[in-house]
């Protein structure tokens, strides 16, 4: 220890002093460089310069100093220093060589803060450089130095944070942020400087702007890398996104709000559909109970008032249960399970239970389909439904002669198609109504003049159901000549 | 000796069909118009079958089923549940709350009777079974 030193001028010294031995460590340790920073005294005395001020990276820079300061006897340096908080600074450092007992060398550094100086003259270099370039730019710029100070703001920058003109100019850049965020972003900048790489827009976490006025708002920012002359520095552009968030919010809400109104619903359905049921299960089942002729015998003009009351409670039953797939249909509330299905012996089944339906009315009922099995991926509950409703209504709408079902696979595009028709020799069905065919409560000249009963949803229901499996259902007719109704599935 | 039937159903003209339509072909019938009446009824005169609607006052069709199955004297009696809850997936609701079977309102009186008796052992069948 140089103790022959006289150290009255170091303590008195506004600037930063400190006395090193040749391996960095401090010996001495003045006011001024307490205050500049932030270590005292105790703590730095007996510590290795590089684990004070010597910012994490650069220690050979420091090895540097020192190592020419003891060949020159002297010399002087720019560098950036940490305090003990994080925060960087930029300092002048003259050097020199003092000497203790005979063979006591000593080193002795003065350093000066000279941040507010080189960021002024930084930020003059930039704005000649690139002021004009930036104001240019959509977003808001704001370019910053590794001591976290703005070297210059673009209008834009200027007019998101409702600062003057210059006056964002050579501030810290915390300035920009809320207070409680000031702390971790200070932690982020030099953590970003020491690794420096691009970041695009929206990336980030949920960030918000400080205004002047101290107000919040959200913002996206992406941050570039760059080097000048002078300094690395980083670019970030900034943009209010306070209406995209609104609009997302918005959304957000409307989506809960939509799925309630959807859960609403189903609830109903589920009640309406109850509700309905129980009065009609009392209709059909005592009109029954009096057709069983279990209270007592009918004669026949009672007994044809029952079947007329029986087959439209029956009817509104079908109205009923097609109304309720209707609306399930339309609240996207229809499960599908696509899966190979043998379409041939469906169809088969499908004939098999409406034959007698046929026969009874004296017609023909043909099945016609290739000899191989057709085995197509599609909802089996779904495709059954169409059939039967399709076979159904061609064999109440024939008065004589025949309902024909084909089927087949189409592989000659370039996706294999499911192709089935059912054909009947009924009275047709004029080009008006073939046009409004398809759409809810309407029914063909037949039914309201022979007074054959559908519920109007039939085929309605049956397009819903062929557009949902991805295909298509039409019709070709014309009076007198018979109907074709056609549906074609897509492969899934 | 006539199998007992036991019907919980809240509706009347519900419950007026069904026991008309099964004394009609010989059952006896008990009634209870809500969930507790049923339970006090199958422990004090254990029914041979029990036909259950779901929606009922006081204790409801799955209450009662969890109730009857849970308790060892009861468990073997078969629960059918009959019932306007006939949406998709209600079936498969009813079967997996413990219920033996499920029939869907409204029922068509010609082969009600038939569907009810399959739950029955032959023996105990008056039309379709054993005698």
């Amino acid at each position: 220890m140089p103790d022959q030193v006289d150290y009255r001028w170091i303590a008195d010294d506004p600037d930063a002093l400190m006395m090193l031995d040749h391996a960095g460590t401090v010996l001495e340790w003045n006011d001024g460089a307490e205050r500049m920073f932030g270590y005292s005294r105790t703590e730095a005395v007996g510590t290795r310069v590089h684990e004070l001020v010597t910012v994490p990276g650069s220690e050979a820079e420091q090895d540097h100093f020192i190592a020419e300061t003891t060949e020159r006897g002297r010399g002087t340096f720019e560098a950036l220093r940490r305090r003990n908080d994080g925060t960087l600074m930029y300092v002048v450092i003259s050097g020199k060589v003092g000497q203790g007992a005979p063979d006591e060398l000593y080193l002795l550094f003065s350093e000066k803060d000279v941040t507010q100086l080189k960021v002024q003259r930084d930020s003059k270099s930039l704005e000649s450089k690139f002021r004009e370039l930036l104001d240019s730019m959509p977003d808001g710029i704001v370019i910053v130095n590794p001591t976290g100070h703005i070297l210059i703001a673009n209008r834009q920058a200027e007019r998101l944070f409702g600062y003057d003109r210059d006056e964002l100019r050579a501030r810290p850049v915390e300035d920009l942020l809320p207070l409680r965020f000031r702390n971790a972003h200070k932690g982020h900048r030099s953590h970003y400087f020491s690794a420096p790489r691009t970041r695009a827009m929206g990336a980030g976490l949920e960030l918000y702007g400080l205004r002047k006025n101290g107000t919040e708002f959200p913002v996206e920012i992406s941050l570039s890398p760059l080097k000048t002359e002078e300094t690395p520095v980083v670019m970030s552009a900034i943009r209010d996104v306070s209406e995209r968030r609104g609009f997302e919010q918005a959304l957000q809400e409307k989506n809960l709000e939509l799925l309630a109104a959807n859960r609403a619903k189903d609830r109903f359905l589920a009640s309406m559909s109850h509700e309905l049921r129980t009065p009609l299960n009392a209709v059909i089942g005592f009109t029954g109970t009096l057709l069983m002729k279990l209270p007592g015998e009918l004669n026949s003009e009672q007994t044809r008032q029952l079947e007329i009351v029986r087959n439209n409670a029956r009817h509104l039953l079908a109205l009923i249960n097609d109304l309720l797939n209707l609306a399930k249909i339309e609240a996207g509330k229809v499960e599908l399970n696509f899966e190979p299905t043998d379409c041939g012996a469906l169809v088969g089944e499908i004939a098999a239970s409406l034959r007698p339906q046929a026969l009874s009315k004296g017609l023909e009922l043909i099945v016609a389909m290739p000899v191989e099995a057709i085995v197509f991926e599609t909802d089996r509950r779904a495709l059954s439904q169409i059939v039967i409703n399709l076979v159904g209504n061609a064999i109440k709408f024939t008065l004589h002669g025949s309902v024909r079902i084909d089927l087949a696979l189409d592989d000659s595009g370039e996706k294999c198609r499911f192709v089935l028709s059912v054909s009947d020799t009924g009275p047709g069905i004029g080009e008006q109504e073939l046009a409004s065919l398809f759409e809810a409560f309407v029914q063909g000249q037949a039914s309201r003049t022979k007074g054959v009963e559908g519920t109007g949803l039939g085929l309605h229901l049956s397009r819903k159901l062929a557009a949902l499996l991805g295909g298509e259902l039409s019709c070709t007719s014309a009076p007198g000549t018979g109907s074709v109704f056609t549906l074609t599935l897509p492969e899934p | 000796m006539a199998a007992r039937i036991l019907i919980a159903e809240d509706h009347p003209a519900s419950l007026e069909l069904l026991r008309y339509l099964l004394a009609a072909n010989g059952y006896d019938i008990l009634s209870a118009e809500d969930g507790e009446a049923a339970l006090d009824l199958a422990r004090r005169d254990r029914p041979d079958l029990i036909i259950c609607d779901l929606q009922m006052p006081k204790k409801n069709g799955y209450e009662v089923v969890r109730q009857l199955k849970s308790e060892p004297v009861l468990a073997a009696i078969p629960v059918v549940a009959v019932t306007a809850f006939s949406m998709i997936g209600d079936r498969e609701q009813v079967l997996a709350a413990g219920f033996d079977g499920y029939l869907s309102k409204p029922i068509e009186p010609e082969q009600f009777v038939a569907l009810i008796e399959q739950y029955l052992p032959p023996s105990l069948r008056q039309q379709h079974g054993g005698q």
